[in-house]
């Protein structure tokens, strides 16, 4: 009988069809024959007018008896899901309205009238729009945070509506004991309608002096309701059961070694990695460790792709269809990126930290780098030439190759130097270079200086081009160099500087002592020592987001956590410091103008510039 | 070196006084903790001898300024620590100091509210201008961003660092003159609160 009305209510669910969505359709709920957590699950899922059916058959469950429902009940049951669906006329497009007027009250601090979010905190702070939006604290995925001593807690629907024993498990620290999970009795809708308002929370206790208190009607409390039922709810691709999914990407003509090291790089961190989380490793563990799905496996897709650009963005979401994936980790570019940036976002998937030289100058959500790359050594050239006082050149000639990248610092360094006094001359390096380039730089005078953005096989055409000796000063950009500085002739050397983003001296030295002893320990190689430690730190930077996301795996919760752990803990990186926060997406924010010493290696010839 | 010049300061017998005073006065201020804690029970106070670092600055306008003379300008000093992309506590605290300076300047006093970043290569001067207008900052309300080494600096001099600044927590820091004793805030205040004690200030 207990089948036969599950089977009942399963079509009578059906019939009321777009009610259901294709996910609640597909999860596992169906496949229990027993119908009590059919319901628990579906009540979960369902918003008010949506479960309001269930409410019906589950209270004719109740009081009629399940084992003497007679097939007359149950057809009443069916007769009452048809009829609760006429009454309720498309409650999903309803839900939907609902949902989207709740998003932008919580991202946006905008009501469903159209007038601005108030609230107000304490007895004399106002707030109002985008102040006053719940993501300002609790943050985008609803997952909440920590500052200084201040919880934040998380708030989306699977917290504050679960009881004590289904909640799951949210924390910052575990050895501090910062937990963000606070105990607390299951909130319905109106006792979250109470908190919102009056500031009370479900046990009777006043809420932190921090959280504002919100006029909202009726309506717009049913919004936000709405919406924090469906906030960071649902897994996305990429999560298994047993296993989480990264991809790397590699675009076209990138350096065959370079590719290589990092993939193997990736796929040795990924099985370290594996090794040591199975139960019966012999590895002490954290108690926080044996928390079930933790455990879940790690693998690597590589997203090689090919041709021109324009097809890079239908290339990936092929990839992506076939294999998603939970975020894309590290990754190479040594022209554009912007159609990995625009995939990301697009997917809404966290692409964390490539290497890549050149970054969309939009600051979006799902992106985050090393730094703006050749812009940044573009701001930083040009706040130190502008610094230079009587020495400050009247001319600068930039040496550069027509492509993304050179373009792209060619102008931003045209940009930076704008009223500054100083001419900027472009000198576009192509096959015939050779006996012109030699020309533009033996002509270059006293006041002028030079500017090399280009990388390794264009320099050592470059420098072969060019007179024995350079009467002026020259700069060379660091990133695009990639430490080759062999190119780079004696006497050369006297007169050229490098814009070096990256850390120098024994400070560097004793930050990338653990990668060095990694490689070593697993038999890599150092190819290239600036490229590596990115590729290094974003694998150790994955280990630390994941232990502390546990199973709240949701894309915008990763980058959250990226956002605010990212300069705790002990700096392995190539750069002196790596820092984001809310909104910030570029972690490195300067370099060094770097000469070159006796014995070939680089030095700080300036402090740490931030071109601001 | 800074603590160097705490423990030469220790020995001399002028702080043995201010230690004496400041302890009556802690005593007396203790009396309107109590009265305050029925608002809020959750500040400290404390009375601290910090020895401010010779670093310098950059204001939001731009200037590149030493610290110690910003402090010592005559004006009684009423500090905070922010950083712009902050999303909980910095606003807050910002806002405190938005209302702390508009009832000093209606009770005519004078005053110099100093905020200073903790995240000095993001705040650039006209990300501090911006925020500043925000909260609508007067003439006597300065922030300081600089070098992270000269954040540093400050932060450790005033035992305000936590080793990130994710683990900030809210301080304010008042001194009635230079050469004075630095009286500390830890915890969450109202401005009413701050005003009062900051009307105490002239005492230490």
């Amino acid at each position: 009988m207990k089948k036969r009305l599950h089977w009942l209510l399963m079509l009578g669910l059906s019939i009321s069809g777009n009610m259901i969505t294709n996910d609640i359709l597909a999860s596992k709920y169906w496949q229990f024959a027993n119908i009590r957590p059919f319901y628990d699950g579906l009540r979960i899922q369902f918003h008010q007018e949506n479960y309001m059916i269930l409410q019906i058959s589950l209270f004719l469950k109740t009081s009629l008896g399940l084992s003497r429902l007679s097939k007359r009940n149950c057809l009443l049951v069916l007769a009452l899901v048809i009829e609760s669906f006429v009454v309720y006329a498309d409650p999903v497009a309803t839900n939907n309205t609902e949902i989207e007027k709740g998003r932008r009250i919580y991202l946006e601090g905008v009501l469903s009238s159209g007038t601005p979010l108030q609230g107000q905190r304490g007895e004399t702070e106002h707030l109002e729009g985008m102040a006053a939006a719940c993501e300002t604290c609790h943050r985008r995925s609803g997952m909440g945070s920590l500052e200084g001593n201040i919880v934040v807690p998380p708030i989306s629907g699977r917290f504050l509506f679960a009881t004590e024993e289904n909640r799951p498990i949210a924390l910052v620290d575990y050895r501090a004991a910062k937990n963000l999970t606070r105990a607390h009795a299951a909130y319905t809708d109106a006792s979250l309608a109470r908190a919102i308002r009056e500031g009370i929370n479900v046990s009777d206790s006043p809420l932190s002096p921090l959280m504002p208190r919100y006029d909202l009607d009726d309506a717009d409390i049913k919004a936000v309701t709405a919406y924090l039922k469906t906030l960071s709810s649902d897994l996305p691709a990429g999560v298994g059961e047993d296993s989480l999914r990264f991809a790397t990407i590699v675009t076209p003509g990138v350096d065959v070694k370079k590719k290589d090291v990092m993939i193997a790089m990736m796929r040795t961190a990924f099985s370290q990695r594996n090794n040591t989380q199975q139960t019966y490793s012999g590895r002490m563990r954290m108690p926080i460790d044996l928390i079930p799905r933790t455990l879940r496996n790690w693998q690597l897709s590589v997203w090689e792709l090919q041709g021109k650009p324009e097809t890079w963005g239908a290339q990936l979401a092929e990839k992506y269809r076939q294999e998603p994936v939970f975020a894309v980790i590290s990754g190479v570019s040594n022209t554009t990126w912007a159609p990995v940036h625009a995939f990301c976002e697009q997917e809404k998937l966290p692409c964390v930290m490539p290497s890549i030289a050149l970054p969309p100058a939009a600051a979006d959500f799902y992106s985050m780098y090393y730094s703006r790359g050749v812009v940044l050594e573009a701001d930083v050239l040009a706040k130190y030439l502008r610094d230079q006082g009587k020495k400050t050149p009247v001319r600068l000639l930039q040496v550069y190759q027509e492509d993304e990248v050179g373009l792209g610092a060619s102008q931003s360094l045209i940009a930076a130097l704008r009223d500054s006094g100083i001419k900027v001359e472009n000198y576009v390096l192509n096959s015939q270079t050779g006996s012109k380039l030699s020309k533009q730089l033996k002509s270059l005078s006293k006041n002028d200086a030079v500017m090399f953005w280009l990388q390794p096989e264009e320099l050592t055409k470059a420098f072969k081009a060019a007179p024995k000796k350079l009467a002026v000063p020259a700069f060379m950009s660091g990133s695009l160099a990639e430490e080759n500085y062999s190119v780079v002739s004696k006497s050369l050397k006297s007169s050229m500087q490098v814009v070096y983003p990256y850390e120098l001296g024994e400070k560097r030295k004793k930050n990338l002592s653990v990668l060095k002893d990694w490689l070593k320990s697993w038999s890599l190689p150092l190819v290239d020592e600036a490229f590596q430690s990115e590729v290094f730190f974003d694998l150790l930077f994955l280990t630390d987001m994941t232990s502390q996301m546990l199973d709240n795996l949701y894309p915008d919760y990763m980058l959250e956590r990226a956002e605010d752990m990212l300069s705790v803990g002990s700096n392995v990186s190539v750069y002196p410091h790596l820092s984001m926060s809310r909104g910030q997406r570029f972690a490195s924010k300067g370099a060094y103008i770097a000469g070159f010493s006796k014995d070939g290696s680089l030095k700080a010839n300036s402090g740490w510039i931030v071109p601001w | 070196m800074f603590y160097g010049n705490q423990v030469s300061n220790l020995i001399s017998g002028r702080l043995l006084i201010k230690f004496i005073l400041s302890g009556i006065l802690l005593l007396s201020l203790s009396v309107s903790a109590e009265e305050a804690s029925k608002e809020s029970p959750d500040y400290k106070q404390s009375i601290g001898n910090y020895v401010v670092p010779d670093v310098s600055v950059v204001r939001l306008d731009g200037e590149k300024l030493s610290f110690i003379k910003e402090l010592d300008d005559g004006r009684p000093v009423i500090m905070n620590f922010i950083f712009a992309s902050c999303s909980a506590i910095c606003p807050m605290l910002s806002h405190v100091f938005s209302k702390v300076q508009d009832q000093v300047v209606k009770k005519g006093q004078k005053f110099h509210l100093v905020s200073i970043s903790i995240d000095p290569e993001n705040d650039t001067p006209a990300k501090l201008t911006k925020y500043a207008l925000k909260f609508e900052a007067g003439s006597n309300w300065d922030f300081y961003t600089g070098t992270i080494e000269s954040s540093l600096a400050i932060q450790k001099a005033f035992n305000v660092y936590r080793g990130d600044k994710m683990n900030h927590s809210s301080v304010i820091l008042m001194r009635a003159a230079p050469g004075k004793s630095w009286f500390r805030l830890d915890g969450f205040m109202s401005p009413d609160q701050i005003v009062r004690e900051y009307s105490h200030l002239k005492e230490l």
